[in-house]
């Protein structure tokens, strides 16, 4: 409730604590940094399927320390070991960190039982970019799966993790999907676990 | 007193290994570490379901051998930091406390973007936010 505690009154304003600061990066300056980071890859390799390898690897590096340091800011943390666990947690805690909101919707495919698809109206890193028709179906957003990749891979479940568009009726732009297709392994775990 | 601290990665791979004593043989220390993984391997396999919940971050004591007392912490990542330790009359609070600075120097050094994960840390920086942790250790559950 605000006005309820007593606020310690400073008679020398040097005195008073420095404040943290505010948690948060400002849009631009990542949105240059990104268009930089695209740019400079796009004069490196030949082929689209090349850029969005390298995309990945680079956001496969963000991922495994971003749960790192999830893990470890997170009060009372648990190690996940379910898969909707780590998927709950994709979806709420790190995108609430790196994007300031939790992403629009987690959902399981109906086709083949290891699919995983988190899907956004409009991805932050995307917001200031539009591909030109000759690249056909790249996607920045590979850089997010890449991310998405590292914190599963991290975790102990190892995933393919690719970006899609995905086109929604009543809306210009398409929506973008983050597919999510896990190991073998993972699901046998999951099996064992029950 | 602390005698050595590790950092074992998920594959058991050593990434960091320090030892606060000049007396003890290093090799000694390494083996004990390397002994008390087996211990983690069997506490995270097979958890006991009634006793403190699943998935904590701090192990406890792992094992106590002959003059030295075995800490364990398993990371989100399945990163393990050692803990072996001197001291007789250790609380629980004092190295949990202990781990938590423990791990917030580690997440610190692995942000770092030049450090491969998997390799041996090298940064100076960690290097003596350790051995400041370790140190204060030694004060605090002396006092």
């Amino acid at each position: 409730m605000i006005g309820v505690g007593k606020i310690k009154q400073y008679t020398n304003v040097l005195d008073k604590p420095l404040s943290k600061g505010k948690q948060e990066v400002s849009l631009s300056a990542f949105a240059f940094l990104f268009s930089e980071i695209v740019q400079y890859n796009q004069t490196q390799v030949d082929n689209i399927t090349e850029l969005e390898r390298r995309l990945e690897d680079a956001g496969y590096a963000v991922g495994a320390r971003v749960l790192e340091l999830l893990c470890h800011r997170e009060k009372g943390n648990r190690r996940e070991t379910r898969l909707l666990g780590i998927l709950s947690f994709v979806h709420s805690t790190v995108w609430k960190v790196l994007f300031g909101k939790v992403a629009d919707s987690l959902e399981k495919g109906t086709e083949h039982e290891d699919e995983y698809m988190i899907s956004e109206k409009e991805l932050l890193v995307n917001r200031f970019i539009s591909i030109p028709k000759d690249m056909g179906t790249f996607n920045c957003g590979a850089f997010v799966a890449g991310i998405v990749r590292g914190v599963l891979d991290g975790a102990g479940f190892p995933a393919v993790v690719t970006a899609h568009f995905v086109p929604a009726e009543g809306q210009q732009r398409p929506r973008t999907t983050i597919l999510i297709k896990f190991a073998e392994e993972v699901l046998r775990r999951e099996a064992r676990l029950g | 007193m602390i005698v050595c601290v590790a950092v074992v990665g998920h594959q058991n791979n050593p990434v960091y290994i320090q030892s606060f004593t000049e007396a003890d043989d290093a090799l000694k220390l390494h083996h004990i570490v390397h002994c008390s993984l087996d211990v983690v391997d069997e506490r995270v396999n097979n958890p006991k379901k009634s006793g403190p919940t699943l998935n904590e971050t701090f192990l406890g004591l792992l094992y106590p051998t002959e003059n030295y007392k075995v800490y364990g912490y398993l990371t989100n990542t399945k990163v393990k930091f050692i803990l072996v330790t001197t001291d007789l009359d250790v609380r629980d609070a004092d190295v949990r406390n202990f781990f938590r600075r423990f791990h917030s120097a580690y997440v610190d050094a692995v942000s770092n973007p030049f450090h491969v994960p998997g390799k041996k840390i090298t940064s100076r920086t960690f290097a003596e936010r350790v051995s400041n942790i370790v140190k204060s250790f030694g004060l605090s559950s002396a006092g």
